[in-house]
């Protein structure tokens, strides 16, 4: 892929943050430099407590850096800035007291859209994701990937050039995982938002993102950065998925079992 | 419904063995339920008492009064010690400890401060209305999920809105609670504080009929206060229970 001469949507550089708890001070990222074009799809992958998400939640402004810099969209972070960034998790996070509709116009509801035009504008995303019919439904009454999809049709309803996800599928089952990687890549390419995903499967990565940055056990850096050149749809059995698949594993390997001995 | 059957005959097992054994037993001290039929006839009637509509008046004001106070002191001081978190945590296990000393040793003392009429009952009740309302939000508070706070953060929200449009929504079931927990023992305050020495009121006519050895007038009076408080419990299991409709 071309990389557009536009200026980068997220400049990280030279990040570096500490987890200070009352009997150690734990490193979490250091040195992190990172670079995400706009429109671009990048997965971020590292074994568990590598720091991944923290690095998310410091370019979604969630969390300060100890030192270096985070631009995004051209201005430095300094507090989550949702007009720029919209934030999916692992846990979906939905309001249980309030509806799918609801949930979905959260966002929309913060910027003071009129109740009329953000019903409109949920409605409009929750039809897509094969959530119509639920729109009054709570929380408690949908599944584990409806209420995945709720959270990220909340997330776009910000219409924010940026969308940053950590771990969304990291709860659900394989099928339904894979099922929502193509529903997602739909998305990707209808808004052609700048995504940055986190996520420790090597199947998800590559089936999703144009490029895959490789993190390191703890302290957090980053190990490599590999383009993913498989062609769309992408084939995750043939020749050349397999073979970043074995490349990945390679490079993710050694940091996985550096993770497993220091979590004994 | 045979649950319903099964409470109706544990029940008219339980009046019969009453209406036997109270049938071979003084009837100055003992009542049978045959006798409280009638007396409750005469006290709705009022012919037992014919002020018991002022006495009713003024306990329902006292309860009023002392549930606003509850209310207003145990919501505002939950939130001040509860949203600063440090504070919180100090304050919650001195009051859960205050709540759990027999409250009745406090009523000499209100006495003693409020004297005979209605400030003392008012006062009591208050003291017992206000600690599950005051400890139910610090629960509350405690209970939110951080990640819903997270999440609205992330959405643009700050503290006055994460206040309004997270914290509230997620302690309502929580706080709702505590509100009807208060509301039942503010009542019961009262009513004991009227017993125990008053001038009028409805603690001080069952106290006043007792006296007297008008025990099934006595008896008739205390399931007009059984009923009274089921009726306001009733409604307020009501309140809750529309409150927890979402809460999962």
């Amino acid at each position: 892929m071309s990389r557009p001469a536009e200026p980068p949507h997220i400049e990280v550089r030279g990040l570096t943050k500490r987890w200070v708890t009352r009997d150690a001070t734990i490193a979490a990222l250091e040195g992190i430099s990172l670079t995400v074009a706009p429109r671009e799809f990048v997965t971020v992958l590292g074994p568990s407590g590598c720091g991944k998400s923290t690095l998310l939640s410091i370019i979604g402004g969630l969390v300060p850096p100890d030192a270096g810099e985070v631009r995004v969209a051209g201005a430095t972070a300094d507090g989550p800035d949702p007009r720029k960034v919209a934030m999916v998790f692992q846990d979906p996070g939905l309001f249980p007291w309030r509806t799918a509709l609801e949930n979905v116009e959260f966002g929309l509801e913060l910027q003071g859209v009129p109740a009329a035009r953000r019903r409109e504008v949920a409605k409009g995303l929750l039809e897509p994701v094969g959530l119509r019919g639920f729109e009054t439904r709570y929380p408690r009454e949908l599944s584990g990937g409806m209420k995945q999809r709720v959270a990220i049709a909340r997330a776009l309803a910000l219409d924010s050039p940026i969308l940053l996800m950590d771990e969304p599928f990291g709860a659900l089952d394989e099928q339904t995982r894979l099922l929502m990687g193509e529903w997602l890549l739909g998305i990707w390419a209808r808004t052609r938002k700048t995504v940055v995903f986190v996520t420790h499967s090597l199947q998800e990565a590559i089936m999703l993102s144009q490029r895959i940055v490789v993190m390191t056990a703890r302290p957090g850096r980053i190990k490599a950065s590999l383009e993913v050149t498989v062609p769309w749809p992408r084939d995750l059995t043939g020749a050349e998925a397999t073979a970043l698949r074995a490349r990945l594993w390679e490079l993710i390997r050694e940091e996985s079992l550096r993770a497993l001995e220091a979590g004994r | 419904m045979r649950v319903l059957l099964g409470r109706a005959a544990v029940l008219l097992v339980a009046l019969g063995a009453w209406e036997l054994w109270a049938r071979s037993q003084n009837p100055l001290l003992y009542i049978p339920p045959s006798k409280i039929g009638p007396a409750l006839v005469r006290v709705v009637r009022l012919e037992a008492y014919p002020a018991l509509p002022e006495h009713l008046g003024l306990t329902v004001v006292e309860v009023g009064v002392a549930y606003a106070l509850a209310i207003g002191l145990g919501l505002g001081l939950g939130f001040l010690l509860g949203l600063p978190r440090h504070l919180g945590e100090i304050y919650e296990p001195i009051l859960s400890g205050l709540y759990a000393i027999p409250s009745v040793v406090w009523y000499p003392s209100l006495m003693l401060f409020f004297g005979l009429g209605p400030a003392s009952k008012i006062a009591f009740g208050f003291l017992l209305g206000f600690f599950p309302v005051v400890l139910a939000v610090l629960v509350g508070i405690r209970s939110v999920d951080r990640h819903l706070l997270i999440v609205a953060r992330a959405f643009g929200a700050g503290p006055g809105t994460s206040f309004v449009k997270v914290i509230l929504p997620a302690m309502t079931a929580t706080v709702v609670a505590g509100l009807r927990a208060g509301l039942a023992l503010t009542v019961v305050g009262v009513i004991v504080g009227e017993v125990l020495g008053a001038r009028a009121g409805l603690g001080y006519l069952i106290n006043y009929a007792y006296g007297f050895l008008r025990t099934a007038e006595y008896a008739a009076l205390a399931v007009l206060v059984l009923v009274l408080v089921m009726a306001v419990d009733g409604l307020a299991a009501l309140v809750e229970a529309r409150a927890q409709r979402w809460a999962g």
